[in-house]
């Protein structure tokens, strides 16, 4: 149920922040209604975005643009549950809130950085693959001006607001799967405390 | 590096073949009861692996790293090309004895036509000519070739296991990787002419594929070094992932096309 609360709450606080951005920006004037129902076009979508804002912006406003579209276009609350594994259960509604905004503030800030300088990328969207469970799989390739393209799937769910991506896989390296895997193994290490994990997310995003 | 070079001797690599397969063959089934799946990869001597990882660190904050940033920027990217070239081209009689094994002849034949292109017209592999002719390159190797014929999920490669300097492995790989340093001409050629001969040639290859390795691999490292909590798990889950959509891949023949530098190609977005 909390869960659920957060989310619609997430949600929320998602369209107005957009509907905000749309006045301020103009580029995501037309966010909203490309929402879509076409896997395909989701990730073009996104990856129009993101490279609208990797050229346009830097630091903090780059930042912040990111975390919108991991907003909007993301569904973060079941991300952060899957990466969570069985300790999700386990964390207060408090925890769980304050986990997805460190969670989501350090995946931005990552982001950020990693695109660095725009440097030409362009990304072409390949087949969709369905698979059981509204459970979509979209592939693509990033193109690099050098070197060889970058295979990049993006699992894409229907969550009953929309398509939401739910996973994105670099090289067949897939983000929950390791973010699962690093955040199990530190908070086994800190005596099986989700807040051990939850305090240094937080740091390190205000870093 | 070390642990491949053991391997060199000058008996019969058939007979070390068949004594690694069994190997392969217990420490799979060995772990077959674990059900380790796609869930976490098994890593029964992790204490032993996180100690190999940090002195691993150490050694390459201290030397490797710095030697590859510094070729990164100063070498000219010709030249850069040109190594990487090289080294792969003296990789290609190994994947194409893979391919051979792996029930792939045809691909083989190719891998061999590029070998002959690239070593002569191409300058002894400095420049990759047959490309440009439509010969395409993939690369293969033991690990690949046993994860494809094991009869388990690719993410259950065996215990996973942290190797000197090579860094993340599992028992899969690890056995791969000796196979395939045993079974290549060049090892052989140059161990038949002398010991001396051998290491040496060995080392200098060696260490100029860990330069060049070290070198492309250098962002996405940096990138899942900085935005994990602990590093060793987040790499651990992160080679068991890759390795496996490598051999997945092999599996389900979808995209022969983009195969080729996919080891290498971690390199995300410059």
């Amino acid at each position: 149920m909390s869960v659920l609360a957060t989310d619609r709450r997430c949600r929320r606080d998602v369209l107005r922040l957009l509907g905000r951005t749309a006045v301020g920006l103009g580029v995501l004037a037309t966010v909203p209604a490309m929402a879509a129902d076409d896997p395909g076009q989701l990730i073009q979508t996104v990856a129009n975005e993101v490279i609208e804002l990797v050229k346009t912006k830097t630091g903090a406003e780059r930042e912040a643009g990111l975390q919108k579209v991991l907003e909007a276009y993301f569904d973060m609350p079941f991300m952060g549950r899957s990466a969570l594994a069985t300790h999700w259960e386990k964390t207060s509604p408090d925890e769980r809130r304050r986990y997805l905004h460190a969670e989501i503030n350090a995946e931005a800030h990552a982001y950020s950085d990693r695109f660095g300088q725009y440097g030409g990328q362009t990304l072409d969207v390949g087949k969709v693959i369905t698979r059981a469970g509204g459970v979509y799989v979209v592939q693509s390739r990033l193109n690099q001006k050098e070197g060889e393209p970058v295979k990049i799937d993006w699992e894409v769910r229907n969550t009953g607001e929309g398509l939401r991506i739910t996973d994105v896989k670099i090289e067949g390296v897939s983000m929950v799967m390791t973010r699962r895997s690093d955040f199990n193994s530190y908070i086994n290490e800190h005596g099986g405390q989700v807040e051990a994990l939850i305090r240094e997310l937080e740091s390190r995003s205000s870093r | 590096m070390l642990v491949t070079g053991m391997f060199q001797a000058k008996t019969c690599s058939r007979l070390r073949f068949s004594l690694a397969a069994a190997l392969v063959a217990a420490a799979l089934g060995g772990c077959a009861t674990q059900d380790t799946g796609a869930a976490e990869p098994w890593d029964p001597i992790e204490g032993a692996n996180r100690m190999v990882f940090s002195i691993n660190r150490a050694v390459d904050i201290i030397a490797i790293r710095p030697i590859a940033v510094l070729y990164r920027d100063w070498m000219p990217k010709p030249a850069q090309r040109g190594l990487h070239n090289l080294l792969s081209n003296l990789g290609e009689p190994v994947t194409a004895i893979n391919e051979v094994v792996q029930g792939e002849p045809g691909r083989a034949a190719t891998t061999m036509g590029r070998f002959l292109v690239n070593s002569t017209i191409g300058i002894a592999g400095l420049f990759d000519v047959a490309s440009t002719m439509g010969m395409k390159k993939t690369k293969e190797d033991m690990g690949k070739t046993i994860g494809y014929y094991a009869g388990v999920e690719p993410e259950n490669g065996g215990f996973y296991i942290v190797l000197p300097i090579i860094g993340p492995s599992n028992a899969r790989d690890g056995v791969g990787l000796a196979v395939d340093a045993s079974m290549d001409p060049f090892n052989i050629v140059t161990f038949a002419i002398s010991n001396q001969v051998g290491w040496i040639s060995a080392g200098a290859r060696y260490g100029a594929e860990l330069l060049d390795t070290r070198t492309r691999t250098m962002y996405a490292l940096d990138d899942l070094e900085k935005n994990s909590v602990d590093y060793y798990a987040a790499l651990k889950s992160a080679y068991t992932q890759q390795r496996a959509d490598l051999i997945r891949q092999k599996r389900e023949r979808t995209d022969s096309r983009g195969e080729l530098n996919r080891r290498d190609n971690v390199a995300l977005v410059r």
